[in-house]
């Protein structure tokens, strides 16, 4: 989560409500090494997506998710835990800078892992997992391109949390008892959905 | 002329087309090491990643003073060095060889360079390492959840054995 970085992104915003015929440029920052006519490959298949308050955007444990810019409003993360407990992994806010979530599902097989529920109105662009992998089956250069930057975002995090993990090892061993909210707070810093 | 090394057979390639695969060998050289010889030294350079073609390699890493842990052992065909690719060029473990490897080496710079100038063939090599290291975050992810879970349940006790979490991060390790 949290895939944005550096990157404009110019999306025309689609029409949210019936009969609403304005279209707004938005800018995003996302996929910045697009080329415009890459972008717009991008936004022909991308679809909008709207979600109220308490709505699941990214279900934990089910297909591997879409990716979702989220545009507007804030969404909370949650991971379930054993015996039927979750917790709080983040909370985002889109009104602050637009967001990433879901694009390890893009790449990846697995189911995805951790809930992204909005905690208010949010809205959203998708670009459908089928959508992409079609791209890549075409060997369309943008969809490639877009695979790129996923790798480079999740090398960063794996590399962050293998450093993290060596450092709780470490402490585990020196002081032969650890600080185990600490301890867990360090583990989930990292986490991608 | 050099002989074109064969990609056939290596998953990192499969998407390639014939072009694709020579603009590549290009930019490869190959690579022997003798077993038991260090192809990577943890905290030292990655400027070079390994298409090993032939053999094994070991991975280890000091977690402690005086003691190297063993993380893995990897069998042809692989990739090794992927993570320098994508991130610093600097190695996070100790990668030998445990038997004679046969490998291609391509340099860190000229890959990134052909990254740069957007060529389709070095995307679609990234697409795949991708692929690998999506699988690699959600057994990371998975394996954290399962610590935490652990750590939560001996914590409502009161009391935990600190051993029991090093081994099994240890044992999650994805390199």
């Amino acid at each position: 989560m949290g895939g944005g970085g550096h990157i404009i992104f110019e999306v025309r915003r689609p029409r949210w409500e019936m009969g609403m015929t304005e279209e707004k440029l938005y800018r995003v920052r996302f996929f910045e090494f697009l080329t415009d006519e890459e972008r717009s490959e991008f936004m022909e298949d991308a679809k909008p997506a709207a979600f109220e308050a308490g709505e699941v955007i990214i279900s934990e444990g089910k297909e591997p998710s879409s990716l979702f810019i989220l545009m507007s409003g804030r969404v909370e993360v949650r991971k379930r835990l054993s015996g039927g407990r979750d917790r709080l992994l983040a909370e985002m806010d889109a009104d602050r800078e637009a967001t990433v979530v879901g694009e390890r599902g893009l790449l990846g097989q697995s189911g995805a892992s951790a809930t992204v529920r909005a905690a208010s109105r949010v809205e959203a662009i998708e670009i459908p997992r089928k959508t992409f992998r079609r791209m890549i089956s075409e060997g369309r250069p943008a969809a490639f391109k877009l695979s790129y930057r996923i790798a480079r975002t999740l090398a960063t995090r794996l590399t962050r949390l293998d450093e993290e993990i060596v450092e709780a090892i470490r402490d585990l061993e020196r002081r032969g008892e650890t600080d185990l909210e600490a301890f867990q707070d360090r583990l989930i810093t990292e986490w991608t959905v | 002329m050099p002989s074109t090394p064969s990609l056939d057979g290596i998953p990192l390639f499969e998407r390639l087309s014939p072009d694709e695969r020579d603009e590549l060998a290009e930019i490869m050289s190959p690579a022997s090491f003798a077993a038991g010889a260090s192809i990577y030294e943890e905290g030292g350079p990655e400027e070079t990643l390994y298409v090993v073609t032939s053999g094994a390699v070991e991975v280890h890493k000091k977690i402690l003073p005086g003691r190297g842990h063993h993380l893995a052992a990897i069998q042809a065909p692989a990739v090794i060095g992927e993570m320098g690719l994508l991130t610093e060029p600097r190695a996070a473990a100790s990668v030998t060889a445990r038997t004679p490897v046969e490998a291609q080496g391509i340099a860190r710079d000229q890959f990134l360079e052909m990254l740069d100038e957007d060529s389709l063939a070095a995307c679609k090599v990234i697409y795949e390492i991708g692929r690998t290291l999506a699988e690699r975050m959600a057994r990371t992810d998975e394996s954290i959840a399962g610590i935490i879970s652990q750590l939560e349940r001996r914590n409502a006790r009161g009391g935990h054995d600190p051993d029991v979490f090093g081994d099994r991060l240890l044992n999650e390790w994805g390199f």
